[in-house]
């Protein structure tokens, strides 16, 4: 028989202590799936973890003490250790998201340089016309180029 | 009177050769017999020794959810 959990939220929080299982039900829009799965891997050496989906949008997780018999109080420990593990897996879900690009380029030029150094062919095929970037600003220019002294103009070149 | 369990796992949660596989590693433990409805993957079992049903309940399920994990989800 399940029974509220006291200082759960309501309705997403039950117990039996007579299975020695506590069930939480997780909005599935603020724990995206692999967060769900994230948290409940790390639980199955210390419970047995069972996932159901009840409706839709919305996943239950039942963990259910290995030993057979756990206090009420081992129980609201376990559920509140698993709800921890599952926000800390959606934010590292959240950060992953946010920086795909980032990573995915990095590890993109992390192996384009462990393929070594071009070949002469790669060179010979390489196309030198395509300009690197536009320069407007100088801002690429050495600092002698844009400040330095300028060459005296040659008398050729006509004054006063 | 024989002690027969079922276990459902959701098509969306667990992938079927997870719980296949699953399946397989218990095999000398209980006689099971499976079937898949629209929803769940069923998997109904006989333990061999009626006294070790709750382990072999609870670790069919994790090793099931842990296989599916490392599939990267029941798709």
């Amino acid at each position: 028989m399940t029974t509220v959990l006291e200082g759960a939220p309501a309705g997403l929080v039950a117990v039996d202590v007579q299975a020695a299982a506590v069930q939480f039900l997780v909005d599935e829009e603020l724990y995206p799936l692999p967060a769900i799965y994230g948290a409940a891997y790390v639980f199955i050496d210390r419970c047995y973890v069972f996932l159901d989906r009840p409706e839709p949008a919305r996943v239950r997780v039942v963990l259910t003490a290995k030993s057979g018999a756990a206090e009420p109080e081992a129980l609201r420990a376990l559920i509140g250790e698993f709800a921890n593990e599952l926000l800390s897996c959606a934010f590292r879900h959240q950060i992953a998201q946010d920086n795909r690009v980032l990573i995915e380029t990095a590890t993109m030029q992390a192996l384009a340089g462990a393929m070594g150094q071009p070949s002469l062919d790669d060179l010979a095929k390489f196309d030198f016309s395509d300009q690197g970037f536009d320069d407007p600003l100088g801002i690429a220019m050495s600092w002698e180029e844009k400040h330095g002294r300028k060459a005296p103009k040659s008398e050729s070149e006509g004054g006063p | 009177m024989t002690d027969r369990h079922e276990l459902r796992f959701s098509r969306r949660l667990y992938h079927g050769e997870a719980v296949d596989q699953a399946v397989k590693a218990f095999a000398r433990f209980a006689s099971f017999d499976l079937e898949q409805t629209d929803d769940d993957w069923v998997v109904r079992f006989t333990p061999n020794d009626p006294a070790l049903a709750r382990r072999l309940r609870g670790e069919l399920g994790n090793h099931a959810l842990g296989l599916t994990v490392q599939r990267g989800g029941a798709k």
